[in-house]
Formats: C-alpha cells, sequence, structure tokens
C-alpha cells in the first residue's frame, strides 16, 4: 500500500492573539479540556516535579557548598562523594544538572526583574566586598586575581546568587508539581480548569516567600541576598524565571546561525523568542537542542501511566522524548496560564490591556499544541 | 559439478518453488528463497576456496558436449575476473530477496524469478562458450523484464517496454557479432579463444567488435545508450533495483572485458583511444545528468552511468593494473550501488516520495531515519571515492592504471569523479540535513510548526545494509584480498598497448 | 640491517588507531544504543585514548631524540608495479607535529567538554573528533604521498561531518556542503598529481619521489608540461587544506560548526595541510609554475586574509581569516625553500591560533554572541578568558618575543635582500594581523558593557583549564623551540629584521588603537571607505563570484545535458522504438501482450540463429 507523504506530515494551525485574549479575560484555560491533555500535563509535570527536587538540591547545594571553588569537580555529587556514586556519575546514570545550570545561566543573562536589580545595588556591592575580603585571606588565587580582575569575583558571587535564588523556586515548584499528581490521583483535579486553578493557588500562596541566600565562609555567616533587600518568591524571582526560560530564552545552536553577518538573533534581548513556549518540540534529541537534558531527565522519571500512553503513539518508545518534550510545552502553558490567571489586575481596563499584552507575546508561540488533537493512526511498521 | 551447481541450486530452487503447494503462506516462499540463496552463497563461498589465484586462466572447468551441430556446448570455467562477480551475485541476490517486503500478488513467482535470474547470470559469468553465454545473457531477461512489468511503479509498462527494447538489441547485436565471428572464421566451435578471431584481417575483426561493443554498452549501460536505465530503475521495486544495478549492469562490463577484449586484442588496441574518449564522456555525462535530478532513485541510477564509464576506461586501457582496478569497481559500484538503492528504498517506504525539493531533515534522531541516513552518508562517500571505502581503491587502480595510455580521458573522468561528490552531497544535505519535512518548503515557521509522523524502520530492514556497509568499508580497507583473486587474471588480459612505456 | 626498532615505534601503527579507536569506542552512545545513560563515557573514552595517544608519541619524540630517525612501513596493497605501503618516518619534526596534533585534540577535548556541557550529541561529536584526531596523527608521521592522500581525504570527510555536526541548521546545511566541495576540489587535483606521480616515478615514498626529482632534474626535464601539471596537482590539495586564495571560503563557512571543532580546524588541521606540503616541497622543483603559483597564492592570501580579517563582525570569522593569512605566509616560506622557518611558524600559529579560539569559545558560551558590535567590556570580569586572548595575540604578532615574533624575523631577514617585496608583505601582514587583535581586543574587551555582556562569569573550569594550560604553552613557545634547537639565536638575528618586524606590529598595535569602534554593525558614511568595507566584509564577494561562476556554470551544464537526455537521446530512442519495433503504444496493453512481443521477438531470434548456424555448418 502505498505511503502517501500528505498523511505523514500535520501542519500546526496557530492561535491567533484575540482568541488567546479572550481565553484569558473569560477565565478559559489556553489548553483545550481533554483526556488525554489532563493525563499528559498531570503525568509530566509529576515527572518534572521529580526533575525539579534534583536541580533544586543540587543548585543550593552548589550555591553553598561549591562557593567560589574555581574547580568544582564534584559539584554535580551532592556532596555525597562515595565511589558508587562516582562510578555513577562516570557512567553518566544521573541527572542532568548541566541543564539547570543552564537555565540559571539564561536567568542571570536576561537579567530583569527584583532580583537583577538587587544584584547591582550598592549594598549588594558592600556585602561582596566583605565575602571577598574574608575569602582571599586564606586563598592565594583569589587574592591575586581580584585586584587585577575587580569584575570577577563578583559576578561569580552574582552568578551563585541566581543560583540559590533558581534552586529556591525550583523547591517550591517541585513540591506544587508533585501535589498536583497527588490531587489528581485523589480525584480533586479533574479537568484542565482544575489544573490551572491548582497551580494558580499554589503560586499565589507561594508569592510571598522570602528569598535569602548566605554562605558561612571560615564559620562566619555572610549574607549574599540579605533579607532586608525584601526579595520575594513570585516577583523577583518567578517572573523573571518566566522571561528568561519560558518566553526569551536562549538561541539554540543546533537551530540558530550565530554567524553575526547572517543576523538570525535579535540584537535587542527583549525580542528573542527561543524559550519553551517558543520551542520547536521535533530536533529533540538531535544535535545542539539543550532542552534534549531535560526530556532525558523527564523520560527517566515518566510515571508508568504515560509511559503506557506514549508507548501507544506514534513510534512507541523510539520518539518518546520527543513525545514528552510536546506534553512538556502543554503543561508549561498551563503553568504560564495559571501565573497570569495568578497577577491579573483588578480593573477591567487593565485586565484588558494585561491579557492583551501576553496574548500577543504568546500568539507567535507553539500555540498550534493548545487544541485538543484527535488520535492519528499509528504508522505500520513496514 | 562445481560450477554446476552454482546455476543448479538457484534454478532447482525457482523449479521447486513453482511446484509447492500453491496453497503455501506467502512468508513460506520467502524463507524457502532465502534458504536457497544462503546455499547459492555458501556455494559460492567453496568455490573460492577450491579457486587457485596463482592461475590466470580458466580453472574448475566443465565439459559436455550439447548441442553439438551448432557448436553449443555446456562448457563452464572461471577466473580471477569472474569470481568475484559470481560471489557478487550471490550476495546480492540474497540481498534483494532479504529486502522483499510487502508483496501484494503472487509472492511466489516473483521469488521463483528472482532465483531464475541468478542462475541465469552465474551462468553467463561462468560459461566457456560464446552461444552458452548468450543463451544465459538472454535467459536473464525475461525474469527482469517481469519483475519491473509485474512488480513496478506506476509507469512500470513503459519502463519494463524500454528495458525490454533495448536488452533484446543489445542481444541481437552480440549474437549477430558472434555468429559473424562462426561465419567469418568458419568454425562452430564457440569457445573463447582469441586465437580464432587472432587470425581474421583486422577490418572484419573492427566490423565484428563493433556491435559487441554497441551490444554491451547498451547493457553497460553507455551513453547515449543509457536511456532505459533511469527510467527501469524508477519503475523497479528496490530489490529489483539492487538487482539490476549491483548484478545485471556487471554483464555488459563482463561481456565488454571478455568478449570485446578477450576475443579482438588487436581491433580493441586500435579502437582503443575512442574507447577511452567515450568512457570520460559517459562518465561526464553520467555525473552532470546526475546534478540535475529531483529524484533520489534517478540520481542513483545516473550515477550508476558515470561509475560504470571508468570501466569502459579501465578497459580500454587494458594494463593490468587497470584491469584489476576494472574488477574492484565493478565489485565496488555493484556493492555501493546496491547499498544506496536498498536506502532510497527505505526513504521511499517510509515516507511515500524521493523527491529531493520535498525531503528534508531525515536525520533527526527520534522522528526521522537517522541510521538510514548515517549509511546513507557512508554510501554516498564510498560511491565519490573517499578512501577507506570499496570506491577509492578502485578508482585508484583503474586512474592510475589509466593515466599512461590515456591522460587526458583519465584526468577528464577524475573530474566525474569530483562531480559524484558535488550531486550526492546535494542528495545528502538537501534530504538528510535541516528540519525534518516532507513537504515543499514554505515560510520557516510554517515549517517548524510542521508534525512530522514517519514509520519507524525496523532492525531488520537495515540489515541488509549495514552488511552492504560493512562490506564496503571491509573491501576500501583490506582491498589486498581481492587483489590477490583477480590479479593473475588481469595480468593475463592485459595487453601491451604502449610498448614504449610511459608516454 | 639495524636491530629491530624498539617496541614503541614497532608499534607506531597504533598511533593514528588510538584516534579512531575512540571513534569506534563512542559508538554505542553515539548510535543510540544506549538510551537510559548519557553520552558521556564516550568523551571520557576519547579522552583516555588521546592521552595514550599523548604518551605514546612522547615516548617515541624521547626514543628518536635519544637514537635518531626511523622508518617503519607495512604493506597493504600490491599489484603489478604497483606497491602501496602504511609508511611512518619518526622524525623529531614529525613527532613534534604528532604531540602538537594529539595534544592539540587533548586540550580541545576537554574544552569541549565544558562549552558542549548540554550538548545530548556529545558521542557523535567525540567520535567524530577521534576520527579527526586519527587522520591527523597518520597524517604528520606519514612516509609516503599515498597514506598522506588517504588520511587527508579522512580529514575532508571528518571536516564536513564535524561542520554538518549541528545538521538541522539552516546555514550549517551548505556550509557542510561548501566545506566538502572545496576541500574535494583539491583533493581531487592532488590525486590527479598523485595518480601521475605514481604511474611517472614508480614508488610515492617521499624518499623516492626526492630522488626521482633530482633525476628529472638532471635530465633537464624541469618545468616540462607533465611536471609542471604534477607541481600544481601536488599544491592544489594543500591549498584547499590551508584555506588559501581561492580556496579559503570553506574556513568561513565552517565557523558554523561548534566552536571546539574550529579550534581544531584553525590550528591543527591546517597544520597538517602545510605539513604535506612541506613534505613534497623538494618535488615542487620540478616545477617552476607551481612554485610561483605557490608564492603568488601565499601572498594574496596573507594579505587579502588579514585585510578581509579587518572587515568581519563576527568574533570566530575575524581570527578564521587571520588562518588563511598566516597559513600564506607558511606558503611563502615554503615556496622560498625556507622549511624551518616554516615548521615554526606552524606550531607559534596553531598554538596561538588554538588559544585565541579558546578565547572566543568561552565569550560564546558567556554571552550567546558571535557579534563583536554587541559585544564590550569583558576584561574585568573574565580573567582566563582574557589573558588568554592577550597571550594568544602577542603570540602572533611580531611585537613581544612570544611564538610568531621568532619566525617573522627570520622570514624578513630571508627575504630582504633576494625578495623585498616579499618582506614586506609579511611586515605588512604582521602589522594588519596587529590591528584586527586590537581592533576586536578593544571591542570585546574594553569599551563599556552592553546588553548582552552586562552579566559575563567566567566560563566553567573544563573551559577555563585548558583555556590556562595552553596560555602557559603559548608564553613558553620561544623556550620549547629553543630546547628542540630550532630557533636560530639571538646573535643569528638580523637586527634590522628584528626592527622591522618590531615596527611593524606597534604600528599595527597604534592602528588599531586609534580605529572608531564600530557599533551594531555600523558602516561607514563616506562612500568609498564604506564601499571597500564592504568589499572586506563580504570577503570581496567570493562567495558571490563562485556562485555566479562555477557553480552557475555546473548547474547550467547539468541542467542542458538533463534537458538533452530527456529530449534528444530518450526522444531518440522512443523514435526509434516506435518505428523499428511494433509502436509502444501497442506494447502498453499491459503484461501479457508484452509477453507476447517478447515471445515473438525470442522466436525471430531463434529461427534466426538456426538458420545462420546450419548455414554456415552446411
Amino acid at each position: 500500500m502505498p505511503v502517501i507523504p500528505a498523511l505523514l506530515a500535520h501542519p500546526g494551525t496557530p492561535v491567533p492573539a484575540a482568541e488567546l485574549q479572550r481565553r484569558l479575560l473569560a477565565g478559559e484555560t489556553l489548553l483545550a479540556d481533554s483526556a488525554d491533555h489532563l493525563l499528559q500535563v498531570v503525568d509530566v509535570l509529576a515527572s518534572y516535579g521529580e526533575v525539579l527536587d534534583a536541580y533544586s538540591r543540587n543548585l543550593i547545594y552548589q550555591a553553598e557548598a561549591q562557593f567560589l571553588n574555581p574547580f568544582p569537580v564534584l559539584r554535580f555529587l551532592d556532596g555525597d562523594p562515595s565511589p558508587a556514586r562516582i562510578w555513577r556519575h562516570l557512567l553518566h546514570d544521573r541527572i542532568n544538572f548541566e541543564y539547570a545550570e543552564y537555565c540559571m545561566k539564561a536567568m542571570l543573562w536576561h537579567g530583569t526583574g527584583g532580583l537583577d536589580a538587587y544584584l547591582d545595588s550598592p549594598e549588594f556591592l558592600d556585602g561582596c566586598a566583605t565575602i571577598i575580603a574574608r575569602k582571599r585571606r586564606r586563598d592565594p588565587l583569589l587574592a591575586l586575581l581580584n585586584p587585577l580582575f575587580p569584575g570577577f569575583l563578583p559576578e561569580l558571587i552574582r552568578t551563585a546568587a541566581t543560583t540559590h535564588a533558581l534552586g529556591q523556586f525550583w523547591r517550591v515548584m517541585s513540591d506544587l508539581f508533585r501535589d498536583l499528581a497527588i490531587a489528581e490521583h485523589e480525584g480533586r483535579v479533574q479537568s484542565i480548569a482544575d489544573v490551572v486553578g491548582f497551580l494558580r493557588d499554589g503560586l499565589v500562596a507561594a508569592a510571598g516567600l522570602p528569598i535569602t541566600y548566605s554562605v558561612e565562609i571560615a564559620g562566619e555567616r555572610c549574607w549574599v541576598l540579605p533579607p532586608e533587600a525584601g526579595l520575594t518568591f513570585l516577583v523577583d524571582v518567578a517572573v523573571p524565571y518566566v522571561e528568561a526560560v519560558f518566553l526569551r530564552g536562549t538561541p539554540f545552536l543546533g537551530t540558530v546561525s550565530f554567524n553575526a553577518q547572517a543576523g538570525q538573533i535579535p540584537v535587542d534581548q527583549s525580542r528573542f523568542a527561543y524559550g519553551a513556549l517558543y520551542a520547536d518540540p521535533l530536533p529533540t534529541m538531535g544535535a545542539g537542542i539543550p532542552p534534549s537534558l531535560l526530556m532525558q531527565d523527564m523520560y527517566r522519571h515518566l510515571p508508568e501511566r504515560l509511559h503506557g500512553w506514549y508507548r501507544r503513539r506514534g513510534r512507541g518508545e523510539g520518539d518518546v522524548r520527543v513525545k514528552i518534550c510536546m506534553s512538556f510545552q502543554k503543561a508549561m502553558f498551563c503553568v504560564t496560564n495559571a501565573a497570569i490567571a495568578g497577577t491579573l489586575p483588578e480593573t477591567p481596563d487593565e485586565r484588558a490591556a494585561y491579557a492583551g499584552a501576553w496574548a500577543e507575546r504568546l500568539a507567535i508561540a507553539r500555540t498550534d499544541c493548545l487544541a485538543a488533537e484527535q488520535d492519528r493512526p499509528r504508522p505500520s511498521v513496514g | 559439478m562445481t560450477l554446476s551447481l552454482l546455476l543448479l541450486i538457484p534454478a532447482l530452487g525457482a523449479l521447486l518453488l513453482l511446484l509447492l503447494p500453491a496453497g503455501l503462506p506467502p512468508q513460506r516462499g520467502r524463507v524457502f528463497t532465502l534458504v536457497v540463496l544462503a546455499l547459492q552463497l555458501m556455494w559460492s563461498l567453496r568455490v573460492l576456496l577450491a579457486f587457485d589465484p596463482t592461475q590466470g586462466g580458466l580453472q574448475l572447468q566443465e565439459s559436455v558436449t550439447w548441442v553439438g551441430l551448432i557448436g553449443l556446448d555446456y562448457r563452464l570455467g572461471i577466473d580471477g575476473l569472474s569470481l568475484p562477480l559470481v560471489l557478487l551475485n550471490s550476495a546480492l541476490t540474497l540481498v534483494a530477496a532479504l529486502c522483499t517486503r510487502d508483496l501484494s500478488q503472487r509472492p511466489r513467482l516473483y521469488f521463483a524469478l528472482l532465483m531464475l535470474i541468478s542462475a541465469a547470470v552465474n551462468g553467463a559469468f561462468l560459461a566457456d562458450n560464446l552461444l552458452l553465454f548468450f543463451l544465459f545473457y538472454e535467459l536473464e531477461l525475461i525474469p527482469l523484464w517481469l519483475l519491473i512489468a509485474v512488480w513496478g511503479g506506476a509507469g512500470r509498462a513503459v519502463a519494463a517496454t524500454k528495458f525490454l527494447i533495448f536488452t533484446a538489441v543489445s542481444g541481437f547485436l552480440i549474437l549477430g557479432s558472434f555468429l559473424g565471428l562462426a561465419f567469418t572464421t568458419g568454425s562452430v566451435d564457440f569457445s573463447i579463444s582469441p586465437l580464432l578471431a587472432g587470425s581474421l584481417p583486422l577490418a572484419s575483426q573492427l566490423t565484428l567488435l563493433l556491435p559487441l561493443l554497441i551490444g554491451f554498452g547498451i547493457k553497460i549501460p553507455l551513453v547515449p545508450f543509457h536511456t532505459w536505465l533511469p527510467d527501469a530503475h524508477t519503475q523497479a521495486s528496490t530489490p529489483v533495483s539492487v538487482l539490476l544495478a549491483g548484478v545485471l549492469l556487471k554483464l555488459g562490463t563482463y561481456g565488454l572485458l571478455r568478449f570485446g577484449l578477450g576475443l579482438f586484442p588487436e581491433a580493441w588496441a586500435v579502437l582503443a583511444p575512442w574507447l577511452a574518449g567515450w568512457a570520460a564522456l559517459s562518465v561526464l555525462y553520467g555525473s552532470l545528468a546526475a546534478i540535475a535530478q529531483r529524484d533520489m532513485k534517478r540520481m542513483v541510477a545516473f550515477s550508476s552511468v558515470g561509475h560504470m564509464g571508468y570501466v569502459l576506461l579501465a578497459a580500454a586501457a587494458a594494463t593490468p593494473i587497470s584491469l584489476l582496478g576494472a574488477v574492484f569497481q565493478m565489485v565496488s559500484h555493484g556493492v555501493i550501488s546496491a547499498l544506496l538503492f536498498l536506502l532510497v528504498g527505505i526513504v521511499y517506504r517510509k515516507t511515500g516520495t524521493r523527491d529531493l525539493e520535498v525531503l528534508r531533515g531525515l536525520l533527526n534522531p527520534e522522528r526521522g531515519l537517522p541510521y538510514t541516513g548515517t549509511l546513507m552518508i557512508l554510501g554516498v562517500m564510498a560511491s565519490a571515492g573517499l578512501p577507506g571505502m570499496a570506491g577509492f581503491i578502485s578508482e585508484f587502480l583503474i586512474f592510475r592504471g589509466s593515466i599512461t595510455p590515456f591522460p587526458v580521458a583519465t584526468l577528464v573522468s577524475m573530474v566525474g569523479s569530483a562531480l559524484t561528490a558535488v550531486y550526492f552531497l546535494l542528495l545528502v544535505n538537501r534530504a538528510f540535513f535541516g528540519r525534518l519535512a516532507i513537504t515543499p518548503p514554505q515560510d520557516a515557521r510554517l515549517d517548524a510548526l510542521l508534525d512530522v509522523r514517519l514509520a519507524p524502520v525496523a532492525l531488520r530492514e537495515t540489515v541488509p545494509a549495514t552488511a552492504l556497509a560493512i562490506a564496503v568499508v571491509a573491501i576500501g580497507l583490506l582491498p589486498a584480498g581481492l587483489g590477490h583473486l583477480s590479479e593473475a587474471a588481469s595480468q593475463v588480459m592485459a595487453l601491451d598497448l604502449l610498448p614504449g612505456g610511459a608516454g | 640491517m639495524s636491530p629491530s626498532p624498539p617496541l614503541v615505534a614497532q608499534l607506531v601503527w597504533l598511533l593514528p588507531l588510538y584516534g579512531f579507536s575512540g571513534m569506534l569506542l563512542s559508538l554505542p552512545w553515539a548510535s543510540g544504543l544506549i538510551k537510559r545513560e548519557g553520552p558521556r563515557p564516550a568523551a571520557y573514552l576519547n579522552l583516555i585514548v588521546t592521552l595514550v595517544a599523548v604518551l605514546h608519541g612522547s615516548l617515541l619524540l624521547r626514543e628518536v631524540l635519544l637514537h635518531g630517525a626511523l622508518h617503519i612501513d607495512f604493506p597493504w596493497f600490491q599489484a603489478a608495479d604497483l606497491d602501496l605501503r602504511i609508511g611512518f618516518d619518526l622524525s623529531v619534526t614529525n613527532l613534534a607535529a604528532l604531540e602538537f596534533v594529539t595534544g592539540m585534540s587533548l586540550l580541545g577535548q576537554v574544552f569541549a567538554l565544558g562549552y558542549l556541557d548540554k550538548e545530548w550529541s556529545l558521542a557523535r561529536f567525540y567520535a567524530l573528533v577521534g576520527f579527526f584526531e586519527g587522520a591527523m596523527a597518520g597524517v604528520v608521521l606519514s612516509s609516503n604521498l599515498f597514506l598522506s592522500f588517504f588520511l587527508l581525504e579522512m580529514l575532508t570527510l571528518s571536516t564536513y561531518l564535524l561542520v554538518g555536526f549541528w545538521y538541522a541548521q539552516p546555514l550549517v546545511v551548505t556550509a557542510a556542503r561548501d566545506a566538502f566541495l572545496t576541500k574535494r576540489v583539491g583533493d581531487v587535483m592532488l590525486l590527479m598529481g598523485l595518480v601521475g606521480l605514481s604511474a611517472a616515478a614508480g614508488s610515492l615514498e617521499f624518499d623516492d619521489l626526492y630522488a626521482w626529482g633530482g633525476s628529472l632534474e638532471r635530465a633537464g626535464a624541469v618545468g616540462t608540461l607533465a611536471p609542471t601539471l604534477l607541481g600544481l596537482g601536488l599544491i592544489a590539495g594543500p591549498m584547499g587544506k590551508c584555506a588559501q586564495f581561492p580556496m579559503h571560503l570553506w574556513l568561513d563557512e565552517a565557523m558554523e560548526g561548534p566552536n571546539p571543532a574550529s579550534i581544531l580546524r584553525n590550528s591543527a588541521v591546517v597544520t597538517c595541510g602545510a605539513l604535506v606540503l612541506l613534505k613534497v616541497m623538494p618535488l615542487l622543483r620540478i616545477s617552476p609554475l607551481a612554485l610561483v603559483v605557490l608564492v603568488v597564492v601565499g601572498a594574496v592570501s596573507a594579505l587579502g586574509g588579514a585585510l578581509v580579517a579587518l572587515a568581519q563582525v563576527d568574533l570566530k570569522r575575524a581570527f578564521s581569516y587571520g588562518t588563511t593569512s598566516y597559513l600564506g605566509l607558511v606558503f611563502l616560506a615554503i615556496a622560498l625553500q625556507q622549511p624551518a622557518v616554516a615548521l615554526l611558524l606552524l606550531f607559534a600559529h596553531g598554538l596561538a591560533k588554538a588559544l585565541i579560539f579558546m578565547s572566543v569559545g568561552s565569550i560564546i558560551a558567556t554571552t550567546n554572541c558571535q557579534d563583536i558590535t554587541e559585544l564590550g567590556g569583558l576584561a574585568g570580569r573574565m580573567p582566563a578568558t582574557t589573558s588568554a586572548y592577550l597571550v594568544a595575540a602577542a603570540g602572533l604578532t611580531g611585537l613581544l618575543p612570544l611564538g610568531c615574533f621568532w619566525c617573522f624575523t627570520p622570514l624578513v631577514q630571508a627575504f630582504m635582500a633576494s625578495q623585498p617585496l616579499l618582506a614586506f608583505v609579511v611586515l605588512l601582514t604582521n602589522g594588519l594581523t596587529a590591528v584586527n587583535l586590537v581592533r576586536v581586543y578593544r571591542q570585546v574587551f574594553l569599551d563599556q558593557p552592553h546588553p548582552k555582556t552586562r552579566r559575563t562569569p567566567e566560563v566553567n573550569w573544563l573551559m577555563a583549564l585548558p583555556m590556562v594550560s595552553l596560555t602557559v604553552v603559548v608564553l613558553l613557545t620561544p623556550a620549547v623551540f629553543a630546547r628542540l634547537a630550532l630557533l636560530p639565536g639571538l646573535d643569528a638575528l638580523d637586527p634590522l629584521a628584528a626592527a622591522l618586524v618590531l615596527a611593524s606590529g606597534a604600528g599595527g598595535v597604534a592602528v588599531g588603537l586609534m580605529l572608531p569602534l564600530q557599533r551594531f554593525s555600523a558602516r561607514s558614511a563616506q562612500p568609498t571607505l564604506r564601499w571597500f568595507q564592504d568589499l572586506l566584509a563580504n570577503d570581496f564577494y567570493t562567495a558571490q563570484l563562485y556562485r555566479n561562476t562555477i557553480v552557475a556554470f555546473v548547474a547550467a551544464v547539468a541542467q542542458t545535458v538533463e534537458r538533452f537526455d530527456q529530449v534528444v537521446v530518450s526522444g531518440l530512442a522512443r523514435r526509434l522504438g516506435t518505428a523499428s519495433l511494433a509502436s509502444a503504444e501497442s506494447l502498453r496493453f499491459g503484461v501479457s501482450g508484452q509477453l507476447q512481443s517478447y515471445v515473438l521477438t525470442a522466436v525471430v531470434a531463434l529461427v534466426l540463429l538456426l538458420s545462420g548456424l546450419v548455414w554456415i555448418h552446411g
């Protein structure tokens, strides 16, 4: 029987901005409600929650225990240098913490929001000066480099601060996503609207959590992000995170040319559209696609229910990580949806403007994944 | 009986398969064929072990007088020229049977014809009698034509007819030449002996050689007699293309070497410069035409035209090294083109198209055909003559052997070798690089929204291609074995075209 | 015969195999056979085999320094008068080159572990680098032209695969193809030379070829058609490999590949190409034309490359053109029979260029940006990157007594009397390079931080460590040269030549300091200057030139052939078919109809056959 190419390729249909705005204002979910969607979103977030748990622990460990270590060879071992752990690490039988660092770097580099503003404040620089002064007493390398390159250590401390803040953020998100899975299991969450509502409530509840960070140097505690700075979960970390990772992202070497003369990358970072909501899931696991690391990590923590669902679709186990990426994108739209819902202003005019601005940005994202999918026949193995 | 079994195993296999009860499940017929063809391959290896590579002439000869009246004796023999081709035939027929899947109609007939072709081709390579050769040469024609006409693509009728007419003309010309030889020498002893023609005046030799050249030129094929080949390939199914490119074209080059060069050495020496020019033209023409193709299969078919031209160049030069190169090129082209056709076949089966303007990004690791793509890169690189693979040593030997007698034709042919890289890189970079899609390119954003769901390639589908790829690399890295096998024969066949030596 | 060579020498065949084995060892991960675990073990295995290669190489080097050079070969293929061998010349030069190549590979691989830390196809990358390294190790040791060619072609293949590493990226699709084809053109010309030489000289061992060339010289056959063509063929391969004008285009496009591969390509690979040229140098005397071409190509590449580099806004391309430029100088040195200086320059350039590409890599990794007009102010925050850049720049310029100063001075000294123009080319190249290095330094490291360089922490230790190590090596280059007795010594240096080199370098630095900085790809407002700037920025429009000439020509001829094939050949066949046999239309009845016609044909044939034979017999 002949294979018809047109049947194997499905063009995606993006959702226009006006429709997105309507859904946001009407309180409808961006993602269409269907049983398949619920299954995918809940289970992929459950596995994401497991992965974020590991990421979060490691980032916090790195920021606290590997602070200003020039050769952090064992930084992915979470302070457990047992031979078994090292062996597994060498076999690459582990979580890809590199992806957590990648998100941290994106957040640091894009530098938006309250945390970033604090990193340029005089109070922060004072804190740095104290830390450096203490540190250089017992570290000759730093003592030599600091006067020659005065920006070097503060920049590393900013990195550590962002690392720790992201670790704290993911701590909350990890718990939230795992709670969602439990809630769905107990029947408290039964639709996509429930999912968005659950996530919104979780975010709103965590909004005011303080973000602080201190390191211990020679037995003394030094504040990097002191409580006085007043940094909080939602506005100072979550919003910049969404901006840096969900929306802007960084260009993938595997799909975008960095050649300056080709001009493929915008000069203005705010025009970047490489984030999780924009990325093309099909090249996942190909060369130069960093989220492949995350997909692999989630693949290793996939709930059996979703895994079985994947096995029955497409190439089964063969393209499971692309399918994870597609489900993940749907889930991230739900999270974004919840974040928007949680931050909607009060007055109708402001609401319309706020939702309109979001709809404008999301209209060029992968909104084709929002519609409920019809089950297509699985291509035969010929 | 050693050599006869090479014919008998597949021929009896075909007969048995046809005699088996009709209600047999199709899968059983395939397994039976695989067993028979595996036996044939094993027996070919047995012949290889019995073969004495130090001898240049025919060995393991068998002779039975058959139709004495017309000089049609059943005489078989094997030498360093035919042995590699017999091995190639056995291996590639097995590959063709292996990669046959989803036969919708008359599987028994199909497999029987496949075995029949293998028997006939073996017969042609082994025949030590002109008429016997002709008989086998014609015998292979009908089944192949049926394979294209019955199991081919949508335009199979025209392509099969074209194939039939061209090859029939080829047969007539060859037969004419053989008969003419008998007529002019007055002998009906159709044994292959240059002494026979040696007694003829040069003019008669030339008159007899010309139809032979055109006859085999059609089969090889050489420009301008090639036009049946791309059509036949595009319409034939993958296994038939594998056989056609891998084995059947070799009948043409084999005939050219065995009969053209072997029977009429003096006339050959006279025509050699023209043949070298013809070869260069064929190489360039095939390569340039390949560049312009959109259909992957047509591109590979035209590349065959170009690459078989090298064999004519080598035959024209007729030095020991160039002739050894010719044997190498026949084997490596057989293996490489079979590999390429297999891979194109997999692409076609999964995507439903071979159009290079449509296929993109097939290297995609999860949704594409990454393993097929990897083997494709290996295959095209081998075809382009990259060292470490079979194509390089073959081309090197041919060029090295031909440059002294025919420097210009050799250099032009080397340009053709460079052009191979051009069209095959176009193929790989278009179809396998980039973002996965099987639709014509459009706006980049729309392309990125495309969801592509190709059926996975099962492991068993890639086994034949993997085996061929290993063979390509093995011949390329360790060519000494094949060289050892054929060196003596190529010494014997070589002409001393330029007594003066270096030119 | 001398006693059998020591074991390390007997096992010399392992040296290229280390790299190749790295490729094989990576396969389980690269092929996706291992799915649950990540690809890093492939990287570690490759690092281990490369380390073994470095150690084996240094043992051999010690052996050769103590007991003199060795030649070891193995038969590969013999037929008639053809004898192709796998031969290795274990000389100090070759082994130093081997250490350079494997050492670079080792550093590059460690760097890649950091640079590609979020790359899932890591195993494939390491497999390709292993392949790359194996081929390079073989090329530098090879004692005959056949093996050299064999491995150069493998380098071409691995370049294609490495440039094509990010195969889904749109510009990579064309870049990989062009890189392969440009090199392939050079390779095929080299193959023509190789085939010709093999037929003419019999053996392809370099020593035999030198002897053959000598006999040709004695016979007065120098400069006749055949030797001239052979010479041209021999230089074409290295021209392609070393990215010389007019075959330099691929290096620009190859910058689409991963940066760790660019490190190797700009240092080790071009060096391999030049080493092959160095090995055939004594043979080039048979072809005076080839030597002239070499001088012209070298001079044009040196100046052209340096000029084009000045107008590049892309960080990688600003230095890749410098590679073309420096290899041009190497070509000049080889053309004028200065092998020692050529070799020094190769090593000095290779080390410094690798270092500068490491620095570039860490900038790209930190800023996600290659456009120098969008960068700025990195100096205070990235110590390893900044010092690497500064040391590499110093090593590349004839200003401080680092590597290249010790190469330029003898080069100028050698050219000054006989070829003052070429001495000027060397000085100008030095000056222009200095301008470029200072220009980029000011733009990227000084100046105010820009949005994309606002947050730039130093790179991770896996990148910093090889970078710092190589910084130290570049600083020590003169000492290493002196240790290997490659340097002429201070007293042998002509003060005038040294002064000129210093002056040209200082002049370049001064000009570089005064140039206005570009921001956001600004073009000059002045029309003439702008025209000139565009000309250089677009590499003299070479890509367009090729597209409109060679590419267009081949495409047009191919289309013509195709149309001819469709209309004339196919059409003629159709008409002949219609006329002679039953028309194709009537044959279209389907299988049964065709079968009938075939049976008819066969019967006619049989009747003809039998009657003919009976007639003859009767």
